[in-house]
């Protein structure tokens, strides 16, 4: 039965549907669906595996398509100017659905594999180019340096003509004066060899030679200024240019063999000026037609990455898409005989309707005239749980799911955390001021929520930027608690007149404040504010509230319990677990938050006896229960009171540990008198029926399926019943106690963020207030700076963290222990959507 | 010195409160969201105020500030 809207109280009713799509219709009412986002489809061949599937072959060619867009994406990103690239929203769309789909298809499975083709061939003329302009310029390099050694040595024999008279002289001069005469160069006889090494080996290059040809070498070397670049990896090698000159074919062998052993290049130089200018001119023209092609190619590449760019991301959405709707028609069963599709899902009751009518527009887009059909079917299965929740409570939904999913139609911890959580955060971290930041915080991201929604944030802003909607609330609620606690940056306010008045100062060192009549209406006095003995009454305060809000908020809780067993029509658990729980919660502590609120309201100065300690009360009340001592006392007829609330409480817990079990006890031998045997025999059985029934079950309405593999029921093993009883007993009455004194963590985390405010502020801002001079305005500046980021950095951010954690902690543990199952698996449509 | 009136007065202003909103919520897709909320900020305000309003009404000590000697 569906009510007229949706309600967040508990899941939303779901229908388990059967589709019958005939093929030609499959791929494009699974497209909608898609779009729709409301289907989640059961698998139908569990028992095949992914390589026998009816369309693999559609999924091994959109994965090569998928394979190509990423290849290009990473092509894309790596260039080092960055490439547009234009985003999806801004793209035209291709049709992927209708009579033209497959075209489509097909002519974008073409597009991408001439991409790819013409992309790599690109790539790979790039690197041929780049290594060939490498190995021209290290020749350019060997031709210029071995042209500024040759003129070296020109320039000095033309010095050392002038000493040849010398008798050792060396044998090299003899042939100069011989040459001198014959022509204008020099032509020397002695061979060399010239080439490229790199920097670091030089100096081992110039050992080795000097041992193996015992010293009968010339070198010389000098270094290449630029590095070179390797194009692939990007890496720079320095190299030098390195001459040798030697005397003797067998030298020059070793020369040249140890050179390439070392892994030196070489390169063919003549000794002759003008054939080295020759080549020089060359080598240049070549490298300059080199490099013109080299930029050609490059401009080539990145124009075709800029097309590439401009469709990339409706390529991506349309690969994504195509292989979901494959997966998802992957689960389908095909029906031979009748050439259709059989699809099994969930679907929210309430959306059928809508399903129908995106069926409809699906046939109608494609062009066929036979439209699916969509018939509900009964089942016992339990059907996953949906929350339909909107931007606003998303995010509240998130938190309370994370400690597990509600069972199936039961009550919904979730929209009650929409208040309950930013309150108790709010009470751990009351400050006007601090809940002022963090509210403003998130109603900028609230403003510019359309705008992040769609670009990529990283993972913490992303986080934030969810829980914005948390954070507009938890702001809102701390500026309340703040003006509760009158705390703002840790000063006070003085809204309304105090209700303490302080004496002139005197002689006195201790100034004790007078009540004048006033009392503030609205939160803790001023007065209290830099007092000495401040904490102890605001301890007070805050401690005794803690368990006041406590025992509220698990009684709230508990009371949840009802709701979920009048639905799954069980109201003997109304009885025997609800009331002794109850019962047992406020007799104890339910008492002690009477006392507090009556202690309070006593005017204890009037009063015949002093202010009983409500401690040693409750301690009392367990250890000698019935007597209380006159003195002590809060109320006449105290102790006989609390001797009922005692036995009241000791009556329960028996009640918890029998009443359930007994009750199934009784259920039970109802059942075996009557002569019925247990289920667990036949099941195995009613599996076969069910291809049966499926396939019969186009035109029958309400076909009954059962799977016959997974028991439904939990099995009516009466020790089971028992042990689950005895925890659930022995869990609640400890956690009564626990719980309890757990929430004086409300208490302890907003003592902790008061006294952290009030630090802060005496060590930044109070010694530099009311500057005189311009130091003192620097030192003011500088300050404010400090206390200002401190206190975003301290104060709200850790501290807002930490009473994020805590108040989660205490919906999880204390208030969904009284009545959440958790025992549901969550919703997964089928949506093209992403998260 | 007030008493614990102001108490049990705005406590009935309160549960008016509450009241409307579980009576006067428009019905739409947010109904329940909306009247949960609103009840339950109201309760928890009104509980937060009524304790801070209580612990000052009888106080059992009185604020003491130490002078500082010059």
């Amino acid at each position: 039965m569906t009510s007229e809207y949706p309600s967040l109280f508990t899941s939303e009713q779901m229908s388990l549907v059967q589709l019958f799509v005939p093929t030609e219709v499959a791929h494009d009412t699974v497209a909608e669906l898609g779009e729709l986002g409301n289907v989640q489809f059961k698998d139908l061949n569990p028992s095949v595996n992914p390589f026998q599937r009816s369309f693999v072959g559609e999924i091994r060619r959109i994965d090569e398509m998928n394979r190509r867009v990423r290849f290009f994406s990473s092509q894309i990103e790596k260039e080092k100017d960055v490439i547009p690239i234009r985003p999806l929203y801004d793209s035209a769309p291709l049709i992927t659905v209708g009579p033209r789909a497959a075209q489509t298809i097909d002519e974008l499975d073409v597009t991408l594999a001439e991409h790819e083709s013409r992309l790599i061939r690109m790539n790979e003329s790039y690197q041929t180019l780049s290594e060939r302009t490498k190995e021209l310029v290290e020749a350019r390099h060997v031709l210029r340096e071995t042209a500024v050694f040759f003129d070296k040595a020109q320039v000095q024999h033309s010095d050392i003509r002038s000493s040849f008279d010398d008798s050792s002289a060396p044998l090299l001069q003899h042939d100069d004066r011989e040459n001198q005469y014959s022509s204008a160069s020099i032509q020397f006889d002695l061979e060399f060899v010239a080439g490229t090494l790199d920097r670091a080996r030089v100096p081992t290059f110039e050992r080795v030679l000097w041992r193996v040809l015992r010293g009968n070498l010339y070198m010389n070397h000098t270094d290449i200024a630029e590095p070179f670049v390797d194009p692939l990896t990007g890496s720079e090698t320095r190299k030098n240019v390195f001459i040798i000159f030697a005397h003797g074919d067998a030298l020059l062998a070793k020369i040249r063999k140890v050179a390439e052993s070392m892994g030196a290049t070489l390169y063919p130089i003549d000794a002759n000026a003008d054939k080295r200018a020759d080549s020089l001119r060359e080598v240049s023209v070549r490298l300059e037609d080199l490099e013109t092609v080299l930029y050609n190619t490059g401009s080539n590449r990145r124009s075709e990455l800029v097309k590439i760019g401009e469709s990339l991301r409706s390529w991506q959405d349309v690969v994504r898409k195509e292989k979901m709707i494959y997966e998802a028609l992957n689960l389908f069963n095909y029906d031979v005989r009748r050439k259709t599709l059989i699809a099994e899902g969930w679907v929210p009751t309430r959306d059928i309707p809508e399903i129908q009518l995106t069926l409809r527009r699906a046939t109608e887009h494609s062009g066929t005239s036979i439209p699916p059909i969509l018939h509900e079917l009964h089942t016992t299965k339990t059907p996953p749980t949906f929350h339909r929740t909107n931007k606003f409570t998303e995010g509240y939904q998130a938190i309370m799911d994370s400690y597990g999913i509600s069972t199936y139609q039961e009550v919904n911890p979730g929209l009650f955390a929409v208040i309950t959580f930013p309150f108790l955060f709010a009470i751990m971290f009351g400050d006007i001021g601090h809940g002022c930041i963090i509210f403003f915080a998130a109603l900028y991201m609230i403003m510019v929520e359309k705008k992040w929604a769609k670009s990529d944030l990283d993972e913490i802003t992303g986080q934030f930027f969810f829980g914005r909607y948390i954070i507009l609330l938890m702001g809102l609620f701390s500026m309340y608690t703040g003006l509760m606690y009158n705390d703002i940056f840790s000063r006070s306010l003085h809204l309304w007149h105090s209700g303490w008045d302080f004496p002139a100062e005197g002689n006195s060192t201790s100034l004790h404040a007078v009540q004048n009549g006033h009392m503030y209406p609205f939160g803790l006095d001023p007065g209290w504010h830099g007092a000495a003995n401040g904490l102890v009454f605001t301890n007070s305060y805050k401690m005794k509230m803690s368990v006041v809000l406590g025992v509220i908020h698990m009684t709230f809780a508990l009371c949840l319990q009802v709701p979920n067993h009048i639905r799954f029509k069980r109201p003997i658990d109304i009885y025997v677990n609800f009331i002794p729980q109850i019962v047992f919660l406020h007799s104890i502590f339910g008492y002690l938050v009477i006392c507090i609120l009556y202690k309070w309201s006593v005017d204890w100065s009037k009063s015949a006896v002093g202010p009983p300690s409500l401690l040693n009360m409750l301690i009392a009340m367990f250890l000698s229960p019935g007597s209380v001592d006159p003195e002590t006392q809060l109320y006449p007829g105290q102790g006989p009171v609390q001797l009922v609330l005692l036995l009241m409480a000791a009556v329960c817990v028996p009640i918890l540990l029998i009443g359930k079990p007994y009750f199934v006890w009784r259920e039970m031998q109802k059942h075996e008198g009557a002569g019925y045997v247990g289920l667990s025999h036949g099941d195995q059985d009613t599996g076969l029926l069910d291809d049966e029934e499926a396939a019969n079950g186009n035109g029958h309405s309400g076909a009954v399926v059962e799977d016959g593999e997974e028991p439904e029921h939990e099995e009516h093993d009466f020790s089971e019943v028992v042990i689950h009883q005895v925890i659930h007993t022995i869990e609640f009455c400890l956690g009564c106690i626990s719980h309890t004194a757990s929430y004086l963590r409300l208490w302890a985390l907003s003592l902790a963020h008061a006294q952290l405010s009030e630090v802060l502020w005496t060590m930044t801002l109070e010694p530099v207030l009311g500057p005189t001079s311009l130091f003192g305005w620097i030192a003011l500046a500088i300050g404010g700076f400090f206390w200002f980021s401190l206190t975003v950095g301290i104060l709200c951010l850790m501290e807002g963290l930490s009473a994020f954690l805590h108040a989660l902690r205490l919906h999880w543990v204390e208030a969904n222990s009284k009545h959440f199952e958790g025992t549901g698996y969550a919703f997964v449509p089928l949506t093209f959507a992403e998260n | 010195m007030a008493g614990v009136l102001p108490v049990f007065f705005i406590l009935a202003i309160v549960i008016a409160l509450m009241t409307c909103a579980a009576v006067f919520t428009p019905k739409g897709p947010q109904q329940v969201v909306i009247r949960t909320a609103i009840m339950l900020t109201l309760a928890s305000c009104y509980l937060m105020w009524m304790v801070t309003y209580l612990a000052q009404l009888h106080p059992l000590i009185s604020p003491i500030r130490t002078v500082e000697a010059e």
